[in-house]
């Protein structure tokens, strides 16, 4: 049961942004234990490259995109803190998966080298936590 | 912060886990159609293993703390027709989904067998991979969850 009182024009992008950020949960968590894994099953690099690029990214887009819809029309007052956590966690998200997407690339291409596919497992491991400190924030809204 | 939404948190967080999960088993899933190796295919249907904890505890903790939302706020009420269709939803998603996971052991254990009897390819695996009610099942399951999130947002008739 998402916020209760909120104007019917706000629950598309709400939607789209909450099953974005579903999405893009579980698909980084698909990364991480995928590139954990990897070590004993190095075919499992592949399958960490494409999920990375097929899903984490095209649904860490949608939350992103959806997210700033839907702050476009809340229009919220100040700057609090749980939405500073929200843009800070999906803004990072672009830059740290642009890099483990290369990475990913790299450890398909270059499969004597072990470190690009460890890097991959070490980023995707932070954003998942990152990625539930968010919706614990953007759920709860402590301090507004 | 208020009771409520300590509520909504770990309701949420139930959410999360659940449609997280259901994503986890869905791209290991797509991965498993792809390869042709028993071994392989065995290894990603282990894998699945941490998405369908995740599902089963999520679609366990959403339901607890929602319902307990449901008591505790006096602007929502057991009657209303979401919360009604959302119980029931949630019911035919377990349905479907333990259905299609039992249905997938099946394939499971083929692959377990043909992975230490060599190791080759299989016409029979592949068939059992790719069994239609099988997927419908799973991946069915899967689109009652999203249901459920469209009716937890727009609450019609509320």
């Amino acid at each position: 049961m998402l916020a209760i009182l909120r104007p019917d024009s706000w629950n598309f992008p709400l939607f789209l942004h909450v099953l974005g950020a579903m999405v893009v949960t579980g698909a980084t968590a698909a990364a991480f234990i995928g590139a954990v894994s990897s070590r004993r099953w190095p075919w499992l690099r592949l399958v960490v490259a494409r999920t990375l690029f097929l899903a984490t990214f095209p649904a860490w887009l949608l939350m992103r995109l959806a997210g700033q819809w839907i702050d476009s029309k809340e229009n919220i007052p100040g700057d609090p803190g749980w939405l500073g956590v929200g843009f800070l966690v999906g803004d990072a998200g672009f830059v740290l998966l642009i890099v483990a997407m290369i990475l990913g690339a790299v450890s398909v291409r270059r499969p004597q080298r072990s470190w690009p596919i460890g890097a991959v497992a070490v980023i995707t491991g932070v954003y998942f936590v990152a990625l539930v400190v968010a919706m614990v924030a953007m759920t709860g809204k402590p301090g507004s | 912060m208020d009771r409520y939404h300590w509520l909504l948190i770990f309701h949420m967080a139930g959410a999360f886990m659940a449609l997280s999960g259901a994503t986890l088993a869905g791209i290991f899933n797509i991965a498993a159609l792809r390869r042709e190796r028993p071994s392989e295919i065995v290894v990603l249907y282990r894998l699945t293993r941490i998405a369908v904890v995740s599902v089963l505890a999520g679609m366990t903790v959403a339901l607890g703390f929602g319902l307990w939302l449901v008591a505790d706020l006096d602007f929502v009420k057991w009657s209303d027709a979401w919360v009604i269709t959302a119980v029931i939803l949630w019911l035919v998603a377990n349905a479907l989904g333990g259905n299609g996971g039992r249905r997938d052991r099946r394939a499971r254990e083929l692959a377990e067998r043909l992975a230490a009897e060599g190791d080759q390819p299989s016409p029979e695996l592949r068939s059992s991979l790719r069994d239609p009610i099988t997927l419908a099942m799973s991946w069915g399951s899967g689109a009652v969850v999203i249901v459920i999130l469209v009716l937890m947002i727009w609450k019609p008739g509320h």
